[in-house]
Parts: structure tokens; C-alpha cells; sequence
């Protein structure tokens, strides 16, 4: 009987927290999962900041991972398993019709084609010539059949390899003499000897590199807090684009990336103050404007076909969030 | 615990092995063999008074099955990004006739045929040497045993650092892939013959090349020739990992360019044409293997 009591006792007591509500605060907090190609270095800080500032806004968590590349996660963000997908779902929504819409541009393209200067000197030169990009598919691989197409040459062939790291080691030994960097890499690549490595003059590139993408019913579901997550990436890409400095400096802040290795903790602040100039963080979001310009980049490099006018913005953007976090942000 | 061997290798008596040589983990066994054949021994169905050797309705009933599932789901849809069976043999049939099957192998097969003429030759040598001396077998055999238990897909992006992105990685991969099994088998065949045999051949003065010409390799060349037809299978596995890890080209390429498009009908037939060829050249390999050294097991 005695034990029969203490059990009573237990189960009544398991029974009151049950009704008080109690748990653990933590496991209370809502996950948001969101996933992107690249493991996160200091060049996400402006995305990191912004995630954190909705974190502490919203009360709920991001749960950010790296996927293998941006079709694994557009493939996890159809099938329901990441929330958020950065990177960039035109493709898979044209061809799927996948309920998929982007709503905010995070980064531009900027990959500019160097060259050894011993071999190629002009774009003719390159004709016939072997190109590097960085992965099939990617972005590097669309801007050179749209480099070919702007200037009336046909790469002997466009190989692919992974990292811009490698592809500059790549140049150093002599292995490769052309290939698409981006911008920091460029530069590296160029100041260490400008009379081997030259950049090809290229049109203005207002391509999305990065852009962040949801399932429309996730966006419906989550009006408010898609629209946090606007205005303080607003917030973040403004922050930096007005000092370049400010992602070193908010990174302690912050508390973000504390693991980062010391080289690469003392890069971030060089690679800012080269990508601000270079435009590479828009401070507007993206929208109408970003949509056309990466159709007009997708039909040039033979993703899509037709003309800009062939295609509607909002089957490939929910402008609503965009839109009020902007008139939010602005009347501040 | 002794058993007797399903196929006597030619030249030999009925070969007696222990099972506990047998056994050893990626080797390819008599028994393990026969298990992995994809038809059922036309002898065996005959003894059961079943189809006898009209195994293909089952075969095909079982493709059947398959591909109705497979139907199914893709119209459920389990996902968006997969496609019906229906679809993915349209998209099948369009890069067939575009002409893209044609290229992509042009370019998967030859490091496949090279890695796969390396691993046979200096494979198979390595393991008969494995087999005959102690200082070969001591050297080499740690080394191989690592090779198969590592995690191969792993180490394969590190071959950039040897042979950068060319047509070598690829074949350093299959040989990667393959040697062990290769290897292993070779070595097991030889070390596994019958010891009465070898005493018989001493007893009747035959000379130590005698004995290996005569009784060892005639009673390894069937586990020799098993560990070659999954080496093959392995060096399937291996060249489109390696087009897939290292640098996107041949069949390769068709699926990393298809999944990135978002073109899962022809990513789905890419992977389903490198299946059947495997599928097709292992069970040809089978049925040679049977006729060669198992006639008991051979289909007519």
C-alpha cells in the first residue's frame, strides 16, 4: 500500500506539471531551418546578422546548414525538410512549377574573367581556349556561355572545378590560364602580378547570386515573421554598406562564428571593403528589378528561353513581404 | 567443419574448403557467388519442378512490380523532384535520340576499361603473389584490407591533389574501387587451395611451378575470375563517383547537370541507363563465368 501511495503521489505530480504547462523554455522555442551551399565563413556574416536580429525580435531559432550544393537544397525546401532555402529556385520553378517564390535578394554575382596574360590577352584570344568555372550548373558556368554569346567566341571547353581557392592555385602553377574568380580572389590574384593575371572587361553584372526562397504556403503561414526577416536583413546589408567594417565588428558583438580560424576572422573585414564597392550587397532587397535582371542573365546563358517579357515576376517572387519590410524600414 | 565446394575447379577434384577461408568479409566465395547470380540455377529449378529454365517470367514480373511502385509514387507524388517511371522513359528515349547517352559513355568508359585492364592484370598478380609468398602477402594484404574498409567516396576528391581533374582521377578511382576485391579474391583463390592436392603433387615429385601451374591456379581461377566480375561492379561504382566528386563529365555530368536544372525525369534516366549497363555487362560476365567454371550452373 505504501508504494501504492508513492506512486499516486508521482503520477499526480507528473499530472500538475503537465496542466501548469511546464517545459523546458528551449524546446519551446519555435526552429526555423534554413539551408545554403556554402559552409558559413565571414562572408555570411550580413545574412548571420540579420538572422540573429530576427531571432531576438521573433523569439524563435534558425537552425542554419550547409548543403552540398544549391539543388540538394532546393530539393530540401520542396520536400519540406529545410524552411528556408538561400541560394536561388528559378530553374526548379520554371521546370517543376514548384509552389516555390524568392523573397529577398542577399547577394549579386561578381565574378570577373582572369586570364594569363602570357597566353590571352583579348576575348578573341579565348576562342577555342579552355575556361574554368566553378561547378556545372552554377552561376560561373552560366556566365561564360553568356561571356561567349556578348563576345562572339566558343570556349574549346568549360571544365569545372570546384573553389575559387583552388582555381587561383590552379593559375599560380601554370595548370590553368583562364577561369572565372570572384572578387576577392580576382584581386588576390591580380595585385600578386599584374602583368601575368589581367581581367577581361566584362558588362555590369546585376545577376542574383544569393537569394532567400521559401514554399508559398510557408510564407503565407509565416506573413510576420518572413517579414522580420526582411526588415533586419535590410538592416544588416544597409549596416554594411555604409561600413564595410561592420561585419568584423558586429560578428563580436554578436557573439557569431566564434570557432572561425584567425585567418579567416582577419579576412572579413578586407573582403567587405572590396565586395561594398563592387556592389555585391543591394541595399533594396532585390524585387522587380533584381527578378528581370536574372531572367535577362538565364536567357543569355540558355537557362531559360524567350524573351525578359516571356516571364512573370511573381511566379518567381512573393514581393508582399519585400514590399512592407521596405515601407517599415524606409519610415524609419 | 568441412564442406565441399559447389564447382571443382577444372584440372582438380572435387575441392574441399574450409568455410571458415570462405568467409572473410568482400570475398567473393563459391557459395557467395552463386548467392549473387541474378538467375536461379536452371539445375536447381528443374530439381524443384518449377519453371524450370523459363526464369525470366519471374525476372520480369519483377521488373514489372518495380516500375508499377515506382509509377505510383511518382504520380502520389512522393516528391516533386520524382518523377514517374513513365516520365523518366520519355526522358530516357529523348537523350538516346539527342545523342546524349552516346557522348556521356564515350567519355565514362574508357577510364573504366582502363582502371578495369590495370586492377586485372597487376590486380590479379598481386594477389597470386599474395598467395605464394608470406613477405608479398605480409606487405600487401594490411594494405588492401584498409583499402576496402575506407571510406572511399571520402578520399576520392583528395586524387585532385595527384592527378588534378584529368581522365587519371578517374582511373586512380576505379583501381581504388576495385583492387581490393580484385586483390583479395585472387589471393583467397591461390591460399585456399586443397592442401592434399599439393601434397599429392609433391608426392608424385611435382615441381614447385608444377604445383602452381597444375593444381593452384586451375582450383583459383573460379574465385579469381568472380573477384574480376565485382571488380568490375566496384569500378562501376568508382568512375561515377569520381564524376560526380572530382569533375562533372561523361554520365557524370548528365546527372549533376540534369539535378541542377531541375530536370529529375533525365537525371533519373541517367542514373537508370549507368544501372542497366552495369546490370547487363555483370550478368554477361555471369553467364561466362558459370560456362567457364561452373558448367554445372551454366545456362544453355
Amino acid at each position: 500500500m505504501p508504494k501504492l501511495g508513492r506512486l499516486a503521489r508521482h503520477a499526480a505530480l507528473v499530472v500538475a506539471l503537465a496542466l501548469t504547462g511546464w517545459s523546458d523554455p528551449a524546446a519551446a522555442q519555435r526552429v526555423i531551418r534554413v539551408g545554403q551551399a556554402d559552409t558559413l565563413t565571414g562572408h555570411n556574416l550580413p545574412e548571420l546578422i540579420g538572422l540573429t536580429n530576427t531571432e531576438k525580435r521573433m523569439g524563435v531559432k534558425f537552425n542554419v546548414v550547409a548543403l552540398k550544393s544549391d539543388d540538394v537544397v532546393f530539393q530540401a525546401v520542396i520536400n519540406n525538410e529545410i524552411d528556408i532555402g538561400i541560394g536561388d529556385a528559378y530553374k526548379g520553378i520554371d521546370t517543376l512549377k514548384a509552389p516555390v517564390r524568392h523573397f529577398f535578394l542577399l547577394r549579386r554575382v561578381a565574378y570577373f574573367p582572369v586570364v594569363n596574360s602570357e597566353f590571352y590577352k583579348t576575348w578573341k584570344d579565348l576562342d577555342g581556349a579552355d575556361m574554368a568555372v566553378h561547378a556545372r550548373g552554377s552561376a560561373t558556368e552560366a556566365m561564360a556561355v553568356q561571356m561567349e554569346k556578348a563576345n562572339g567566341i566558343k570556349f574549346g571547353q568549360i571544365s569545372f572545378v570546384p573553389g575559387s581557392e583552388v582555381r587561383i592555385i590552379a593559375m599560380r602553377r601554370g595548370t590553368m590560364k583562364a577561369t572565372l574568380l570572384d572578387l576577392p580572389n580576382s584581386r588576390k590574384l591580380t595585385e600578386e602580378d599584374p602583368k601575368k593575371f589581367i581581367v577581361l572587361p566584362v558588362e555590369t553584372q546585376s545577376a542574383s547570386d544569393e537569394i532567400f526562397y521559401a514554399t508559398t504556403k510557408f510564407i503565407a503561414d509565416n506573413k510576420p515573421l518572413v517579414q522580420a526577416l526582411c526588415e533586419e536583413l535590410l538592416k544588416s546589408l544597409r549596416a554594411v554598406n555604409a561600413d564595410p567594417k561592420a561585419p568584423a565588428r558586429l560578428r563580436q558583438e554578436l557573439g557569431l562564428l566564434k570557432d572561425l580560424p584567425k585567418p579567416l576572422a582577419d579576412d572579413i573585414t578586407p573582403y567587405f571593403e572590396l565586395a561594398v564597392p563592387g556592389g555585391l550587397f543591394p541595399t533594396d532587397g532585390g524585387g522587380i528589378a533584381a527578378a528581370k535582371a536574372d531572367f535577362g542573365f538565364l536567357i543569355a546563358a540558355g537557362r531559360f528561353k524567350g524573351s525578359v517579357d516571356d516571364y512573370k515576376v511573381e511566379d518567381f517572387w512573393d514581393l508582399g513581404p519585400l514590399n512592407a519590410a521596405l515601407a517599415e524600414v524606409d519610415k524609419k | 567443419m568441412r564442406q565441399i565446394a559447389p564447382s571443382p575447379p577444372p584440372g582438380t577434384d572435387a575441392a574441399v574448403l574450409p568455410r571458415a577461408a570462405l568467409a572473410a568479409p568482400g570475398i567473393a566465395t563459391p557459395a557467395a557467388a552463386e548467392g549473387a547470380s541474378p538467375l536461379p540455377a536452371p539445375a536447381q529449378a528443374r530439381r524443384a519442378g518449377g519453371l524450370g529454365d523459363a526464369a525470366w517470367p519471374w525476372q520480369l514480373a519483377s521488373f514489372v512490380l518495380v516500375l508499377a511502385a515506382w509509377e505510383i509514387a511518382g504520380h502520389w507524388p512522393v516528391s516533386l523532384a520524382f518523377p514517374p517511371a513513365s516520365r523518366v522513359v520519355a526522358a530516357a528515349a529523348e537523350m538516346a535520340l539527342a545523342g546524349d547517352f552516346g557522348r556521356a559513355y564515350a567519355v565514362t568508359l574508357p577510364p573504366l576499361v582502363a582502371g578495369i585492364g590495370i586492377v586485372g592484370i597487376t590486380g590479379v598478380a598481386l594477389g597470386i603473389a599474395m598467395g605464394l609468398s608470406r613477405a608479398f602477402e605480409w606487405f600487401a594484404l594490411p594494405l588492401m584490407v584498409v583499402l576496402q574498409t575506407a571510406p572511399i567516396a571520402a578520399i576520392i576528391p583528395l586524387l585532385t591533389y595527384f592527378y588534378g581533374v584529368s581522365a587519371t582521377s578517374k582511373i586512380a578511382a576505379v583501381i581504388l574501387l576495385a583492387a581490393p576485391i580484385v586483390v583479395l579474391n585472387s589471393y583467397r583463390g591461390i591460399r585456399n587451395t586443397n592442401a592434399s592436392l599439393v601434397d599429392m603433387c609433391r608426392s608424385f615429385l611435382g615441381t614447385r611451378r608444377q604445383q602452381v601451374t597444375k593444381i593452384m591456379l586451375p582450383h583459383a581461377s573460379g574465385m579469381i575470375f568472380a573477384g574480376l566480375r565485382l571488380g568490375v561492379s566496384a569500378g562501376f561504382i568508382g568512375v561515377v563517383l569520381a564524376e560526380l566528386l572530382i569533375s562533372p563529365t561523361g554520365i557524370g555530368d548528365l546527372i549533376s547537370y540534369n539535378r541542377s536544372i531541375a530536370r529529375y525525369d533525365k537525371m533519373f534516366a541517367a542514373i537508370v541507363s549507368i544501372l542497366a549497363l552495369a546490370t547487363v555487362t555483370l550478368s554477361l560476365l555471369q553467364r561466362l563465368e558459370n560456362r567457364l567454371f561452373r558448367p554445372d550452373h551454366a545456362v544453355p
